[in-house]
Formats: structure tokens, sequence, C-alpha cells
């Protein structure tokens, strides 16, 4: 039996509050999240809450992407996002490092707290907010400079060393935690744009690390590599598990099945189902999450 | 009859696909011989421009010298102040004793000698007699540049199978003219004085590096100008800038302004640099201004369009990293698009180096014998120079507009050899 960390929030079922949550209901939901859950199955442990979504609408220009989507994240778990495309998952995702920011007609309405904090409160820099969260993008997109520089960006915007000993400190362990040091620890200097995709996206994990995020989005990461980078990508995810609170949204179902211990699933901009990854791909409740996991659409 | 068998209708049609492709082909070809015609026709033209310029003003690279004997006459040449002397007529009448004519009542054998010479003679001597005035009683070889005319009857542009009043040379003078060269007196050498001097209304004395300075100047204060400020504005307008009505309004009228005739902006800057701010006429500076606000929308466009082409990737994995927007700009967007702004730093840049129109109102056609030191200093431009120039009477100033056509298109080869080089540089940044 579990206890759901994660609230469906589709428009059925949340029903008449359309308007707005009255502000003690959300707190409400946020402190009972935050309290240590049990396992949520077999051997994944699943940490307290880290991101609490309230309502969170999406709009760019007149179109709107994304209907009141309520959901928690727990921390040092691997939660994955899926559903057909032009669902809002990307949307959802680019809302919790406000990356939607940078989009002109953007509007976001809703709550996004992260560890209890309102992100999209006057008093919260976004750029702060991204040294905090990080985001891997579906294409490999590393800067045009080495991979030391690559990986030293992030520390040396934010000042986050002092000496030339302390950053390649950094550069090697983020490059070690991302599973590419033994590849490239020989050209540190040479371009990054030069390694092959896998090795990219490995690399932009390395640099998303280097600033000690607690939460790493990942938007499709292995959509553009082939299988065998994919594989190293996806053990790659696993470890990192132990550390961050990684949100990924993905195309692939077999993918979210392997590495996610949640799993939300997005349909036309709402949030359908969510629970369990083994419940969703096993028992859903939800007849369009089945119909979607199953092939019948997407 | 038999129902047509797969087999039959599959050869119709590949005799069908045969046919069209024929046509489809000979389309191609067509097309083909279109371009390597049009190449063909615009080479041909360039070819045709540049051997004509290049005919017309190979002669003025080289200019007859002649060296003649000079016998500093203590009786005319007063030892206080011997530049006082009229050393031109001395050296006619010596030149006309050598050549065994005395009788010269009315001065017309001595002025038709003395147009043979440059006035550039008078001064070689009476500078050498200033450093060495014990010189005089002497008698001396002087080399000096020849006459115009006289350079011109030697590059073989005046003949005798002219009729002599249409030629700028009598007989006598062209007898006189074969005597000194078949003395040996008369040699040819690089003109070095087209590069070193500045204009004079004597076309063996007139040269380029007044041009040459005053448009190098201008060229500095343009690019000094428009470049920050063109590139600046297109940063905020492409990064930065809200998109509204009024940016929208502003983004239009830069591309009318990029197309705005190039004199109406001289008039703008007779108006606003001349009239109003009473800057220098004539000026480098003022040149450059109206030069810089020519070639700010042409900056600005080519550089809104090449921070448009830098992938959105990169300015997302930046922002994403925590890059603010200024960092997310200038450490990686603007890098990126570096060789395009380069790129259309360079055109605007050549651009401004041959404009002509905005300069005519600002005071740079006129008549400037200097070489400038700075940049308030009165000059001309080289595209000035060829228009002053080519409305000359003296015919030798028309090898030297030619000339100076050469070195209009030798600066700008140079100006864009160097811009390509420092594009180089900057992509390899990747």
């Amino acid at each position: 039996m579990n206890i759901n960390v994660f609230r469906a929030a589709d428009g059925g079922e949340s029903g008449g509050d359309g308007v707005a949550a009255p502000a003690d209901t959300r707190t409400a939901a946020s402190r009972a999240m935050s309290v240590p859950q049990p396992r949520a199955n077999g051997d994944d442990p699943v940490g307290p809450t880290k991101i609490a979504a309230c309502e969170v609408s999406v709009s760019y220009g007149d179109k709107q992407a994304l209907f009141d989507v309520s959901l928690d994240i727990p921390d040092k778990t691997v939660t994955a996002l899926i559903g057909p495309s032009g669902c809002g998952k990307s949307t959802f995702l680019r809302t919790m490092n406000r990356m939607n920011d940078t989009i002109p007609g953007c509007r976001v309405t809703g709550r996004i707290d992260i560890d209890g904090e309102d992100i999209n409160a006057k008093s919260v820099d976004p750029v702060l907010l991204r040294a905090r969260v990080g985001m891997v993008f579906q294409k490999p997109n590393p800067f045009p400079k080495t991979i030391y520089e690559n990986v030293a960006y992030g520390p040396r915007i934010h000042g986050l060393t002092s000496t030339k000993a302390e950053l390649d400190e950094v550069v090697q362990v983020s490059l070690k935690r991302a599973g590419l040091w033994d590849e490239v620890a020989d050209r540190l200097h040479s371009p990054g744009t030069g390694l092959s995709g896998g090795q990219q996206q490995r690399l932009v994990i390395a640099r998303a690390i280097a600033v000690n995020p607690e939460v790493i989005l990942m938007d499709e990461p292995c959509s553009a590599l082939d299988p065998i980078a994919t594989a190293k990508i996806e053990e790659l995810i696993d470890e990192l598990r132990e550390r961050y609170c990684i949100v990924i949204v993905t195309h692939s179902m077999a993918q979210a099945a392997r590495v996610s211990q949640r799993t939300a699933f997005f349909h036309m901009g709402r949030l359908v189902e969510t629970g369990s990854t083994e419940d969703i791909f096993t028992n859903p409740r939800e007849r369009r999450t089945l119909d979607y996991i199953t092939g019948r659409f997407g | 009859m038999t129902e047509p068998t797969p087999g039959i209708s599959e050869a119709v049609s590949v005799d069908r696909l045969r046919a069209g492709l024929k046509r489809r082909h000979a389309r191609e070809n067509r097309f083909r011989t279109y371009g390597l015609l049009a190449i063909a026709i615009s080479l041909g033209f360039l070819l045709l421009l540049l051997g004509r310029i290049i005919e017309q003003g190979h002669t003025a690279f080289y200019a007859h010298t002649v060296t003649v004997p000079v016998y500093m006459d203590p009786a005319r040449i007063d030892r206080s102040y011997p530049a006082g002397t009229n050393f031109e007529q001395l050296v006619a009448e010596q030149a006309l004793a050598r050549f065994g004519i005395e009788n010269d009542d009315a001065g017309i054998n001595a002025t038709a000698m003395r147009g043979l010479f440059s006035t550039e003679l008078k001064y070689r001597i009476a500078d050498r007699l200033q450093r060495q005035p014990g010189l005089i009683g002497e008698t001396l070889p002087i080399a000096a540049p020849m006459s115009d005319d006289a350079d011109l009857y030697f590059k073989g542009e005046i003949s005798r199978s002219t009729p002599a009043l249409q030629r700028r040379l009598g007989d006598q003078q062209i007898d006189w003219l074969d005597r000194m060269n078949a003395e040996g007196a008369v040699s040819a050498h690089f003109n070095s004085a087209l590069f070193t001097n500045g204009d004079s209304t004597e076309p063996e004395l007139a040269g380029v590096a007044g041009a040459v300075v005053g448009s190098a100047l201008m060229l500095l204060v343009t690019a000094l100008i428009a470049i920050p400020l063109g590139v600046g504005a297109a940063v905020y307008l492409e990064e930065f800038a809200p998109r509204n009505r009024l940016s929208d309004m502003i983004e239009v009228n830069i591309n009318n302004l990029a197309a705005v005739p190039s004199i109406v902006y001289g008039l703008l800057g007779l108006a606003l640099f001349i009239n109003w701010m009473h800057l220098p006429r004539s000026s480098p500076l003022v040149g450059g201004l109206v030069l810089a606000l020519m070639a700010l929308p042409t900056i600005i466009i080519a550089t809104r369009s090449s921070l448009k082409a830098v992938p959105p990737s990169i300015r997302e994995a930046a922002l994403a990293m925590g890059a603010s927007r200024t960092q997310t700009v200038f450490q990686h967007t603007l890098p990126l698009a570096m060789p395009g702004v380069m790129t259309g730093s360079i055109i605007s840049m050549a651009h401004a180096l041959g404009e002509t129109a905005p300069l005519l109102l600002i005071g740079m056609v006129s008549f400037v014998p200097g070489i400038p030191t700075g940049i308030d200093q009165p000059t001309g431009a080289l595209p000035s120079l060829i228009y002053i120039w080519e409305n000359a009477s003296e015919r030798a100033f028309h090898e030297r507009t030619a000339a100076a056509i050469l070195v209009l298109l030798a600066f700008m080869i140079v100006m864009n050899a160097a811009a390509i080089v420092l594009r180089r540089r900057f992509e390899r940044r990747w």
C-alpha cells in the first residue's frame, strides 16, 4: 500500500476549486508532503518533498499550455514526466527554474515551492534559483569552449571557488560524478563541442552539477543519443539520484520505467495521473494513462 | 484483344519518365549555363573596369626627371637671401645658352624653356644653397622633376603628329626635350611624389598622401564611433529591449535609415556638426561623424541578424547555469556573433571609405594641399580627391585620377584583408 506522494490534479478530480486553491489547503498539503516518506516501491527510497507545485498554469500569449497542475516532487528521487508531444511536460519542467521567464509573452500562475519557498516570489532572484536548480536540455548544448571551461563556467560566474586549485578540484569532481573524467582527463583543454553526442550530454550534466545544485531538471536528455550513450546517461542518472532531486521529461516509456521511481503522466496540458513508476506502468488508474503506456496514442 | 499486361504499362511509364527526364535535365543544364554566363559577364565587366583603370593609371606611377648643370651665378644670387633668386629664369637662360639660343628679347624662349621644368626645381636649388651657401659660384648638376607637359611628352601622351595648336607643347619645346633626352639628361623613375605629397595644383607635384591620411583618420573616427554604438544598440534591441510597438517602430526606422541617400547624411552633418556644434569644417572629425551616422544602421542590422543566428540552445544553456542576461550576452551570444558583427562592420566601413556625396556638403571637396596631422585639421579624402582630379583641366591629372582610384582600391583591399584576418581570429574561439 502506497502513501501517494503525488496528488493528481486532473480537472475532473479537483473539480470546483477552479480559480485558486485557498492558501491554507496548499500549505497543509505541502506540510503533509514534507514529512519523510516510506519507500515507495521495492528498494527505492523516496525522500521528503523537495518541490511542491500548486495549481500551476502556463500560457504563451493566448494559448494556454498548462492547466492547474499540482504535483509534489520528492528529494533524492528520479521523477519522470511522460506524455505525448505538446502535453505540457517540458513547459512544466521549465517553470521549476523559471526558464519560462525568458520567453516573451509567457505567463505563469500558481505557486511552486522549493523547500517551502515560493520561487516566483519577488524576493527570489532567478539567477540564484537557477544555480540551485540545474537543467540539462534535449540537445547537448556545451558552450563552444574547452571541456574545462564548460565545467568551470558555473563555479566561476557564481564565485564559488577562490583559487585555481579549488576550481580544478570542482571540475574534476564534477566530471567524475558525470562519469566523463576517465574519457577526457587528458584533453581537458580541447573543445567541448568536439566530443561525441553522449559525451557532450555528460559534459553538460557535469557542468550542471559543478555548481552543486539541489535539483536537476532534464528535458529529454537522451532523445538525441544512440542506445549505448543513452544507457550511460541512464546509469548516471541512477547514480546522481543519491545526491539530487531529479526531474526528467522523457518520450521513452522504457526509459521512464528504467530510471524513475515516480512518474507523472501529462495529457493536453493537464496532469492526468501520478504515482510510483511501478504503479503507473502496471496498474494505472486512468484510462488515458493506460492507452498511452500501451501505445494506443502518443 | 488482350488486356494490357503489367509489363507493357510499365514500359510506357518508363518511356514517359525518360521523356520527362530529358526535359528536366535540359532545364538544369540551361540554368547552369545562365549562371555561368552571368558570372562570366560580371567577371568580364570587372576585368574591363580594372583593365581600363590600370591602363589609364599605370603611367602615373613613374615620372621623368631632368638633370641640368646650373651655374650658381654670384651676380644673380643674393648671398644673404638665396631663396629670393628667380632660379627658374636662371636655369632657363642657361639652358637656352647651352642650346645656342641667345636672342631672347621678349623672353618668349625663356618662358617656353621654363615651361619644361617643374616649379620644384627652384625650391631644390634654393634648398641646396640655403644649406651650403659656399656653392655659390660653382656649377652643379641639379636633378628636378619635369613639368607635367614634358613628362607627358616622354610618356607618349603628347606627340608631334598632333597639330601644334592643339597640343600643350610647341615644336620648339619638343625639339629641346628631344635634345635633352639625347644628351642623357632625362631619366624615368618611380613617382614617389604621388605617395608622399599632398594635393597640389601642379600635377607633377600632386600626391595622394594627404587624402590617404585624411581618409584613414576619418575611418578611424567612424569606426571608433559607429562600431561600439552600433553593436551596443543592436545588443540592447535584440537581447534586452521589450518587444512592443515602440521597439517595432525603432526597428522599422533603422531599416529605413539604412536606405536613406548618403547626401542626406551630409546635409544633417552640415547642419548638426558644422552649423550648430561649430566643429572644424573639412576635418576628418566631421567627416568621420557623418560617415558614422551613415554606417550605424548597417552595423545595427548586421549585428542583430548575427545575434539572431546564434543558436538559442547556447543562450538557454547559459541562462540555465544561472548566468545573468548580461553575462549570457557578453560571454556567449556576442562572442559567437562576432564574425557576423565583424563582417557587417567591415562592409559598412568599406562603404564609408568610398562615400563621396556626404563629403561634398561638409567641405571635404576643397583643395587642401597639406597632409593633416590631426582629426581637426582640414583635409581631403580619397574619393573627393578623385573627384577633384577628375575635374582638373591639366591633362596630367587624368592619369593621376586613375592612379588615385587604384590607391583607393588598394586601401580597400588592405582594409578588407585585415578585417578577414581579424574575423578568422574571432572565429577560432568557436
